[in-house]
C-alpha cells in the first residue's frame, strides 16, 4: 500500500516536473517562490506569536513576583489613596460645605482604619482667579480646615502634613464654572 | 442710501480728525527723534530685531516722539537722511561683528547736523543684543538730563508654569526678550532677588517634604537651604541692605508673616490673626504693608512693628490680594467686578500713605504681579487680555504704559 502511494507520488513528481520543463521557467519559479514565501510567513507567524506572548507574560509574572514583596505596601497605599474623596470648596472660601461633610466623614473613617499605617498629606488647591501669595494661603487654609475636621473625628494630628499649590496644580483647564469648581479642592495623598 | 453712506463718511472723518488733533497736540510737546541704521554685519533678522528693541526702549523713555521708520544710511554720511531733516534728533548706529565674534555697536546722536553724543558698545554674545539697546537708551536718557532709568539695565527674575506642579525659574531683561532658565525641573516658585546687585536670589521649592526656601548665588551657581515650613514658605520681601527678609510661613497650618534675620538665622512672628496674613513688604524702617482677610475679604493693611497697631490702607476694591511698596507709595491689585465666575477685571491702583488720592494705573483685563522698580520710577506687571499675555511697564511720572507681548508660559511670580 505504502509503495503504491510512494510510487504514485514519484510518478506525480515526474509528471509535474515534466510539465514544469514545458512551462516557462519564470512562471514556475514565481509560483515556487510565492509558495515559499507564504509558507515562511506562516511558519514565522506561528513561531513568533507564541514566543512573544510567552515572553511577555513570563516577564510580567517575573516583575510581579520579584517586586511583589516590596510593592505590596506601596500598592495598597495607592489603592487606599484612590478611595479617599476630594473635598471641594466655594469661591474664595475655606469652610467645609454642608454637602462635603459626608465625604469628609468617609475620609476620616478610611484614615482611621485602612490607611492607619500611613501619613496623610493634604494638598490645597485654588481656581485660576488669583495667582499670588494670597491664593497659596487660601489653598493652605482649605487644607487646614480639612486637617482640623479629621483631627476632630479622631485622626492623629501627627500623621497629617499640608502643602498648598495655589492655582498651579489644576485638574481642569477649561474656562467654565464646573471646571473652576473642580480646581477649588483639597486632595489626599498617602505617604509611607 | 448714498445719502446715508456720505453721512457716515462725514461723521467718521469729523470724529477721526478730532481724535488726531488731540494726539498730535500731545505728541508735539515732545522732541522728535528718528533712528538711522548703518549696520555692516549680520543678517536682516538681527538688524531688524535690534532696531525694534532700540525703538521700544527709546519709546519707554517717554521723552521723545520716536519715528518708527527703519531707514538705512552710511555711518559716516555727513548729514542725516532727507526724510529725517526735520527731526530734532537723529540717533545713528552701526552694528559690526569683530574677529572674536563680538557684537560692536557705534552710536552717535545728531542734532542740527552736529554729533552731540558719541559712544561705542561691545558684547561678546550676540544673543544679549537687547542689553546693548537698553544701555544705549539709558545713556541717551542721561545725556538728555532726565532722571536716571536705572531699572532699564536691571534684570527680572520670574517663575513660569510649564505643567501642573512643574515650573522653571527664568532671568530676563525688563522686556522679557532675553530669557535664561536658571532653575529647571521640579516645582520652584516665588523667586526674589536677594540683594540690590542681583547677584543672588531666593526661591521656594515645593519638591521637598516641606515647602523650603532656598538661596542661589548666581556667580558660583551654588544653592543652599535657608528654612522650611509645613504648609507654606514664601519670601515676600528683602530689606534694602539684604539683611532681613519678610517670610510667609505656616508651621501650624496658619499662614502668618515672619521677620527673618539673615545673619543670626532667627525668625520672629509678626502677625497672629487667625485668618490669612501674607505678602508683606517693608514700609520705612519700622512698618510693614501686607495682605490680610481680616475683614472677610483680602485687603491691604499696614502694621507698625513698634506699637503693633494695624491700619487699613486701602478703601477701594472688592478684593485686593497683592501689593508692592516704594517709599510712601503702594500699588495694589484690585478685583473690580464681583463675578464669582466669568471674566473679572483686575486693575492696578496707586495710593500714597500721605494722601487719600487713588490713581488707577490700568484700564482693562487682568493686571497682576505689580513690582516697583528699584528707584520707584517705574512699575512692572503682567497683563492678560483677550488671550494675550504681556509684560507691562508703567512710567509713573510720565503717565504712560508700555506693553511687550509674552511668547509663552504662565508667569507664576515675578521680581525686578
Amino acid at each position: 500500500m505504502k509503495s503504491i502511494v510512494v510510487s504514485s507520488a514519484i510518478a506525480a513528481l515526474l509528471v509535474l516536473s515534466g510539465c514544469g520543463d514545458k512551462d516557462p521557467k519564470v512562471d514556475g519559479s514565481v509560483a515556487d517562490s510565492s509558495v515559499e514565501q507564504e509558507v515562511l510567513q506562516d511558519q514565522a507567524a506561528q513561531e513568533v506569536a507564541p514566543v512573544q506572548t510567552e515572553t511577555v507574560s513570563s516577564s510580567e509574572a517575573a516583575v510581579m513576583s520579584d517586586s511583589g514583596a516590596q510593592e505590596t505596601e506601596g500598592q495598597a497605599m495607592m489603592r487606599i489613596e484612590k478611595e479617599l474623596l476630594t473635598i471641594y470648596f466655594d469661591f474664595d472660601k475655606f469652610n467645609i460645605r454642608a454637602d462635603m461633610q459626608e465625604n469628609l466623614s468617609t475620609d476620616a473613617d478610611i484614615a482611621k482604619t485602612k490607611a492607619k499605617d500611613f501619613s496623610i498629606k493634604l494638598e490645597g488647591n485654588c481656581d485660576e482667579w488669583g495667582s499670588d501669595e494670597y491664593n497659596f494661603a487660601l489653598g493652605l487654609k482649605r487644607a487646614n480646615t480639612v486637617k482640623k475636621s479629621l483631627v476632630a473625628e479622631g485622626v492623629n494630628e501627627g500623621r497629617i502634613t499640608m502643602v498648598s499649590f495655589g492655582k498651579s496644580n489644576p485638574v481642569c483647564n477649561d474656562k467654565t464654572r464646573e471646571c473652576w469648581a473642580k480646581n477649588r479642592r483639597v486632595d489626599f495623598k498617602l505617604l509611607p | 442710501m448714498k445719502l446715508l453712506i456720505s453721512f457716515f463718511i462725514t461723521i467718521t472723518f469729523t470724529f477721526a480728525s478730532d481724535a488726531t488733533i488731540e494726539v498730535i497736540k500731545r505728541i508735539d510737546s515732545l522732541p522728535s527723534l528718528a533712528v538711522e541704521d548703518s549696520s555692516v554685519s549680520y543678517d536682516e533678522t538681527l538688524r531688524s530685531r535690534f532696531f525694534k528693541s532700540l525703538i521700544a526702549d527709546l519709546n519707554v523713555l517717554s521723552i521723545f516722539n520716536v519715528d518708527r521708520h527703519h531707514r538705512k544710511v552710511n555711518y559716516d554720511a555727513g548729514s542725516v537722511l532727507v526724510e529725517n531733516k526735520d527731526m530734532n534728533y537723529v540717533l545713528r548706529y552701526k552694528l559690526s561683528q569683530d574677529d572674536n565674534q563680538a557684537l560692536n555697536v557705534e552710536v552717535k546722536m545728531i542734532s542740527d547736523d552736529k554729533a552731540v553724543f558719541n559712544k561705542n558698545y561691545k558684547v561678546n554674545n550676540t544673543n544679549v543684543y537687547m542689553f546693548v539697546s537698553h544701555t544705549i537708551a539709558y545713556d541717551i536718557n542721561k545725556f538728555m538730563g532726565e532722571a536716571p532709568v536705572e531699572w532699564m539695565k536691571r534684570k527680572v527674575i520670574f517663575s513660569r508654569m510649564v505643567d501642573p506642579q512643574k515650573s522653571e525659574l527664568v532671568i530676563a531683561d525688563y522686556t522679557l526678550t532675553y530669557q535664561h532658565i536658571v532653575v529647571k525641573g521640579g516645582f520652584n516658585i516665588f523667586p526674589k532677588w536677594a540683594n540690590k546687585e542681583q547677584s543672588a536670589f531666593y526661591y521656594t521649592s515645593l519638591d521637598e517634604k516641606k515647602p523650603t526656601l532656598k538661596y542661589v548665588d548666581i556667580k558660583t551657581g551654588k544653592s543652599k537651604v535657608i528654612k522650611s515650613s509645613d504648609g507654606m514658605m514664601v519670601c515676600s520681601d528683602v530689606s534694602d541692605d539684604g539683611s532681613k527678609l519678610l517670610l510667609t510661613m505656616a508651621p501650624e497650618g496658619q499662614p502668618d508673616i515672619y521677620l527673618y534675620d539673615v545673619r543670626t538665622q532667627s525668625s520672629k512672628r509678626l502677625t497672629t490673626f487667625g485668618g490669612i496674613d501674607v505678602g508683606a513688604q517693608f514700609l520705612g524702617k519700622d512698618s510693614i504693608v501686607f495682605v490680610s482677610d481680616r475683614l472677610g475679604y483680602p485687603n491691604i493693611f499696614s502694621k507698625n512693628l513698634n506699637s503693633g497697631s494695624v491700619e487699613q490702607i486701602v478703601y477701594y476694591g472688592k478684593s485686593n490680594s497683592a501689593c508692592s511698596v516704594f517709599g510712601q507709595y503702594i500699588v495694589y491689585k484690585a478685583r473690580e467686578s464681583s463675578e464669582s465666575f466669568g471674566n473679572n477685571t483686575f486693575n492696578l491702583h496707586l495710593v500714597s500713605m500721605e494722601t487719600d488720592f487713588i490713581r488707577r494705573l490700568t484700564a482693562v483685563g487682568i493686571n497682576e504681579f505689580p513690582r516697583f522698580s528699584i528707584d520707584g520710577d517705574a512699575l512692572i506687571f503682567i497683563k492678560s487680555y483677550k488671550a494675550q499675555s504681556s509684560i507691562g511697564i508703567i512710567r509713573l511720572n510720565h503717565n504712560k504704559n508700555y506693553l511687550f507681548p509674552l511668547s509663552y508660559g504662565k508667569v507664576q511670580s515675578i521680581d525686578w
